[in-house]
């Protein structure tokens, strides 16, 4: 076994993380709360710099790499609050597969593609859609793709691009595509939850920095165990996050039968530690956490949000707890050749 | 990133998965580490499977071939674990020895010392304790007053441990104890190997709200050890038991190992309980046995990786205090699940079918929580050494309190 990213993976993770840093930050997370624009570094860099087509082959101009590269790439960009998501990139290579016309469209930038959840005709807040030029949405068991209408909604994070859809002209890109359509979501949850990672990484950072300098009482707050435990419990969920995100994101190219298991677990890991991490570090900064100039809450946007966005922690807590049973199930009938299935 | 086997591994793999179908029958079995039924004492057959381990070569198979060990890789060891937990087999009777008494030998003991000791340790001939906690310092371990006065026939050791567990069924112990009250109260300690057969030592089993006695007091009055049974320098010993601290902290969850009831065998358990449920009842348990699985999983892969930059070569830093912190977490949480998912009867220590498993084990979780660094430590250890963050100024007491004082 070997469950560590290997040296060109970090140099890669390097190399992002020097991007994103120059490219984006909390920043542009605020001022899109106050003026409508595109989050930074927007579709367009993205998919110029091959951050959007990592997964997409190379054939149809992308970069052909394994989602466990874009996953690291994601984490980085989590990091500084960028948008549109990753997430949305990798759905998109996933529902697009074997379209190679379409697919070099987007590697090439010539069309920003978003996804729409719930229906065609109106959809639920959809992510990503105030930048997409196109849309994906599923309509029964077919793959539809078209342009569309955009209404967007008062947004708590301004970054994911929130928008209610209506398809305006569409057309069948692929039909019974139940299958591709969740094994896309399963793909996008992962690359959501590295990009959690990112962030609450960078948030349990801000409030140890904060807890080692400020003094109450004659001592640096970071001395009480109140303040350094709360920090150690969020420390100790995000490297666990770490590993999900890792399993998952290995698990999409090698191990295809774990991916749905997997993914729902980084998921719905992703929202509470993220949550958690965001609400000790306002609490650890006191007031000026509660300030709209400090970046606390640009964060906690970010985690109020994705923790509902591709299924909220219910729904994929759920998902691991009955594939875990039915697995177990299947093993057990394996062996004695009957079948029992645990309703639910 | 790779998770599948070498050749030689998926050839390991079989071999040892044939041999415990072959040897089925003479291993005892059970469904998770210090999980015992309620009332059984099964002490000889335990040691009879580890004995059986060892001699297949599946115990110490990463220890020197010098001193009976297999001189093989982690990644060996933990395919091996993992086949031991697929079947079933219960855990080693000598954990303590493995995991704490062994690599302290190993690694501050005279050739002598590690010849005599080590083989015997890992086949279960010996059993081993630790002798560091006493009734005033237990967290705070550095302020034992145990102490240890030289004189010509070796070393004088007069004092009290407790929570010993395995003491009554052990050979030999580690002691830590004070050998300079003059010091700082780190700097004034020294380690020995001591032979719990000696005059003086008087064991005393207590019963744990679990019910079971698997640990003990320790009186120690005026025990002799010679000079050749000390485990590195006089006055050494701090250094000499965070060898110790680590391996049990590595050993007791820091490798991805589960504590309490396996979570397989929750799965199992709520499989058949969830059609017996209520509808809005089996809703919310379904989301429930998710959230127990996915710390399990998180457990189980950071585990993985802290694995793998061990078998590079890596030493188990103070990053590994957070897997026994987790651990606990998912041991507690399944055993309430378990335990709740057996609707009315969960208000029996068994059930009506003759389950114990959860009673047992929600009633054994908070010892684990305490052994081996309560979670408080473990949280201190990894707030000021790893994430940087400062002490807390109360705990750093310049020196104990001497022993003619303090009684």
């Amino acid at each position: 076994m070997n469950f560590d990213i290997d040296e060109e993976q970090r140099n890669f993770a390097e190399h992002a993380r020097d991007f994103f840093s120059e490219q984006a930050g909390p920043g542009t997370a605020r001022r899109l709360l106050d003026e409508a624009g595109d989050p930074a570094p927007g579709p367009r860099v993205l998919a110029e710099l091959g951050f959007s087509s990592l997964t997409i082959p190379e054939i149809a101009g992308g970069v052909g790499a394994e989602l466990l590269n874009m996953a690291l790439v994601a984490e980085q960009a989590g990091r500084q609050l960028a948008g549109p998501s990753l997430a949305t990139a990798a759905r998109v290579a996933v529902l697009l597969e074997g379209d190679e016309g379409r697919l070099r469209d987007v590697s090439e930038g010539r069309t920003v593609i978003a996804v729409v959840d719930g229906s065609p005709a109106g959809s639920s807040p959809s992510m990503d859609a105030l930048s997409a030029t196109h849309f994906l949405a599923l309509d029964g068991e077919d793959l539809l793709l078209g342009e569309g209408r955009v209404s967007p909604g008062e947004p708590i994070d301004a970054t994911r691009g929130l928008g209610f859809v209506e398809l305006t002209s569409s057309e069948v890109v692929c039909r019974d595509a139940r299958e591709r359509w969740e094994r896309a979501r399963q793909v996008a949850c992962v690359v959501l939850a590295a990009e959690g990672l990112g962030a609450a990484d960078r948030v349990v950072e801000l409030g140890i920095e904060h807890a080692r300098s400020r003094e109450t009482f004659g001592r640096p707050i970071g001395a009480y165990q109140a303040v350094k435990h709360r920090l150690v419990d969020d420390w100790v969920a995000v490297n666990q996050l770490r590993s999900l995100v890792w399993w998952a994101a290995w698990a999409a190219d090698h191990a295809p039968e774990q991916l749905p298991l997997a993914a729902s677990a980084a998921k719905a890991y992703c929202a509470t530690t993220f949550e958690t991490a965001c609400e000790t570090l306002i609490h650890v900064l006191g007031g000026i956490g509660f300030t709209w100039e400090h970046d606390a809450h640009l964060y906690w946007r970010r985690a109020k949000v994705d923790r509902l966005l591709l299924g909220d922690e219910s729904e994929h807590l759920a998902a691991v707890a009955l594939q875990s049973i039915s697995a177990a199930t299947r093993a057990v009938s394996g062996e004695t050749g009957t079948t029992e299935v645990v309703p639910v | 990133m790779d998770f599948d086997d070498t050749p030689d591994q998926a050839r390991l793999r079989d071999a040892v998965r044939q041999f415990l179908v072959d040897h089925d029958s003479e291993l005892a079995h059970g469904d998770g580490a210090y999980l015992e039924e309620p009332g059984t004492d099964r002490v000889e057959g335990l040691r009879r499977t580890q004995a059986i381990l060892f001699d297949a070569g599946l115990i110490g198979l990463t220890w020197p071939k010098d001193y009976g060990g297999g001189g093989g890789t982690n990644a060996q060891q933990a395919v091996v674990n993992e086949e031991l937990h697929r079947a079933r087999v219960a855990g080693p009777i000598g954990h303590v020895g493995l995991g704490m008494c062994g690599p302290t030998v190993l690694g501050h003991g005279s050739e002598d010392q590690k010849q005599r000791y080590i083989r015997r340790l890992l086949r279960a001939d010996d059993l081993w304790c630790q002798l560091f906690s006493e009734p005033g310092s237990g967290s705070d371990l550095a302020a034992l007053r145990t102490k240890a006065v030289r004189h010509d026939d070796g070393w004088h050791i007069q004092g009290q441990k407790v929570w010993t567990t395995l003491a009554q069924h052990s050979r030999y112990g580690i002691l830590l104890a004070r050998t300079n009250p003059e010091a700082q109260k780190h700097r004034g300690l020294t380690m020995f190997v001591v032979d719990m057969e000696s005059p003086g030592v008087t064991v005393r089993p207590l019963r744990q709200m679990n019910g079971h006695q698997s640990f003990n007091e320790v009186f120690l009055d005026d025990v002799v050890i010679d000079d050749s049974e000390r485990l590195g320098d006089v006055d050494d010993g701090w250094r000499v038991a965070l060898t110790t601290l680590m391996s049990e902290r590595m050993a007791v969850g820091g490798g991805g190992g589960e504590l309490g009831v396996r979570s397989d065998a929750l799965v199992a358990h709520a499989a058949s309980r969830l059609p017996q449920l209520s509808d809005d009842r089996r809703r919310l348990t379904i989301e429930a046995l998710g959230r127990v699985l996915v710390e399990s999983l998180a457990a189980r892969y950071t585990g993985y990786r802290l694995q793998t930059s061990v078998e590079r070569g890596g030493r188990p830093g103070p990053e590994a205090s957070a897997g026994k912190l987790t651990a606990v977490r998912v041991a507690h949480a399944t055993a309430d699940l378990g335990q709740r998912l057996l609707g009315d009867e969960a208000v029996l220590a068994r059930s009506v079918e003759g389950d114990w498993r959860w009673a047992t084990s929600q009633a054994s979780t908070p010892g684990i929580a305490l052994a081996g660094g309560a979670d408080e430590i473990l949280r201190n250890i990894l707030g000021e050494r790893v994430l940087g963050l400062p002490p807390d100024s109360a705990r750093v007491a310049p020196r104990p309190t001497p022993p003619s004082e303090s009684r």
